[in-house]
């Protein structure tokens, strides 16, 4: 059974190319993370999905039904938090959560709800005085109406601490394990790696990678993250800085002080040290970190030269 | 029924706005004004018992409407394209609503709202009869708010026919006050033009049909005839100011019913087909 299936979705605005012949598959159960930088078209995809807008070309499906002619049956059984979507400022919290309880004919209690997304004590305040946590937090609640079968959550965490986050994270969990299908969203990777089943990775209208997190490991070139700590700040630093990062293989430069910290592929470490040492300073100590999946997702998300050859 | 569940959710909201608050404290005074103005001139002509209540209820028909579509208009152009705008749409229609259902749900929601406005208004403006007059039949009374709530319906559909077919409140905005203008200024202006133009006079002693369709035909209009068809009167209608005797169909008192529900059906019916396809 599959829960999302998207096949050669193509979106276009105009004469801009949001969405390139998109394939994607979301299977029941599972808990999809959807990463991305911003403006890679994770938003288009679910907009789409939701039948927010219509695709140029292709076909998208939600539990085997046409997301338009049955978007009602859809959505009966959905839950949706929709990246920019705003409350009515008039209405209280406990409103809100009534109105999705009317809409999907559900008999939730609309004060547990809100006590389990922790607004309980703003039940009885207007949407208009929320803070955007508040809001997203809400918004959430309603999501959870009627036990959906799926879960769309397009950058959950946004607006929210990293307290409010990490019960975003449960609260996904304990919908999944009672059955449900989560597909998220995020450019955050932190938020994907603690939670996910599969992840897949958007660029520039493609998926360009998607696999388990561990499998996306194991694809990369093994990766390493270098601290070179120098003796000083060399004159033309950002000369160097370009001379670095157009060395084949490495992803990402970040200069903190004296020190470098360098993503790239194992390979290219010496020829890193090497060419720091061109520019006239030398190299007090280095260190190295095994890959992160953060340096992960630069690699593959970045448009340096070095990550081109990762993509493939 | 989603439209009915979206209606009343958006009747919840938009009743606490306060613009409307002001535009019914408004409409209030208007009719207050009309019944005192209509005791006024029934004292001036020395003849208070030939007054009949009908009279003093047309009195109010007047401020209804010129004011009803107003509020109607301003009540309606945001429905759509404000909910687009700050992206409440989206939380909207992520429940089981189709975009239909937010359509007629909006119509019957602002319909609604409005209704709540003309029934204050007018319950005041009772309430100023009563004191400056002494007596209204409150049958007629009731008959005459229940067309003008329909004449609030139609307007609040030109107003959310325009808010769907546009992502902007400014143009939705824009939109209704050239309907405001259409019907209140350039529908008679043009009229008039054309009569010269065709009988070569500004007035004639018996106008043409075509005369009497083309003025017949606007809400504004028709909201008179179906005020004249419900109280059996000839005074707030077209035909009362010319001495025919029979009139075309379309002219007819009862026909401002049907040219009222195709001023309502035609925004909703294009607001329906462009907001069905278009990408949010």
């Amino acid at each position: 059974m599959t829960a999302i299936d998207i096949s050669g979705v193509t979106k276009r605005y105009g004469t801009e190319l949001a969405l390139d012949g998109l394939d994607l598959t979301v299977e029941s159960g599972e808990i999809y993370g959807f990463l991305g930088p911003n403006g890679a078209g994770k938003s288009t995809t679910i907009n789409l999905v939701l039948d927010f807008i219509r695709p140029t070309r292709g076909d998208v499906r939600v539990f085997d039904l046409d997301v338009r002619s049955d978007s009602l049956e859809i959505r009966n059984r959905t839950g949706i938090l929709p990246e920019g979507a705003t409350l009515y400022d008039r209405l209280t919290g406990r409103q809100h959560v009534e109105f999705a309880i009317e809409s999907k004919a559900a008999d939730d209690d609309p004060d547990e709800l809100l006590e389990r997304v922790g607004i309980a004590d703003a039940a009885g305040k207007k949407a208009g005085g929320y803070s955007k946590g508040m809001a997203q937090r809400l918004m959430l609640a309603t999501a959870l109406v009627g036990e959906p079968d799926l879960l769309i959550l397009d950058e959950p965490s946004t607006g929210l601490d990293p307290n409010g986050a990490r019960e975003m994270r449960e609260i996904i969990r304990e919908e999944n394990a009672r059955g449900a299908t989560i597909f998220f969203s995020s450019h955050v990777l932190g938020q994907v790696e603690a939670v996910c089943d599969r992840v897949g990775i958007l660029r520039d209208g493609h998926l360009i990678a998607e696999d388990t997190i561990d499998g996306l490991r194991n694809s990369m070139p093994t990766q390493t993250r270098l601290r070179v700590t120098l003796d000083r700040i060399p004159d033309d630093s950002a000369t160097a800085l370009e001379a670095i990062e157009s060395i084949d293989g490495v992803s990402s430069v970040e200069p903190e002080g004296r020190t470098l910290v360098v993503a790239c592929e194992d390979r290219a470490k010496t020829t890193v040290l090497r060419r720091i040492e061109d520019h006239g300073v030398s190299v007090e100590d280095f260190e190295t970190d095994d890959s992160s999946l953060e340096d992960l997702f630069v690699a593959y998300t970045s448009n340096s030269a070095g990550s081109a050859g990762v993509i493939q | 029924m989603s439209a009915i569940t979206v209606a009343k959710k958006d009747f919840r909201d938009a009743i606490r706005s306060r613009v409307l608050i002001g535009l019914t404290v408004l409409f209030a005074l208007f009719t207050v004004g009309g019944a005192a103005l209509a005791s006024w001139l029934s004292e001036l002509s020395d003849d208070a018992s030939a007054q009949s209540t009908i009279e003093l209820v047309l009195t109010l028909q007047a401020p209804a409407g010129f004011l009803v579509p107003i509020i109607a208009l301003i009540v309606g152009y945001g429905a759509i394209a404000g909910e687009r705008e700050s992206g409440s749409l989206k939380f909207l229609l992520g429940l089981p609503h189709r975009r239909r259902d937010v359509v007629l749900g909006k119509v019957l929601g602002r319909t609604g709202v409005v209704a709540v406005s003309i029934f204050v208004g007018f319950t005041i403006g009772l309430l100023g009869l009563f004191a400056f007059v002494g007596s209204v039949s409150l049958t007629d009374y009731v008959a005459f708010t229940a067309v003008t709530i329909l004449f609030g319906l139609v307007y609040v559909a030109i107003g959310v026919g325009l808010s769907a077919m546009t992502r902007s409140t400014t143009r939705a905005a824009v939109g209704a006050l050239s309907v405001v203008i259409l019907f209140k200024v350039l529908w008679g202006t043009a009229g008039t033009i054309l009569l010269y133009v065709i009988e070569g006079a500004f007035l004639v002693e018996s106008p043409p049909d075509w005369y009497l369709v083309y003025n017949a035909i606007s809400p504004d209009a028709a909201y008179g005839s179906a005020i004249g068809a419900v109280l059996s009167r000839s005074d707030p209608t077209l035909a009362s100011a010319y001495d025919i005797s029979s009139l075309p169909l379309v002219a007819e008192p009862w026909f401002g019913f049907v040219i009222l529900a195709i001023w309502a059906a035609v925004p909703i019916g294009l607001g329906l087909w462009r907001f069905d396809y278009v990408d949010l």
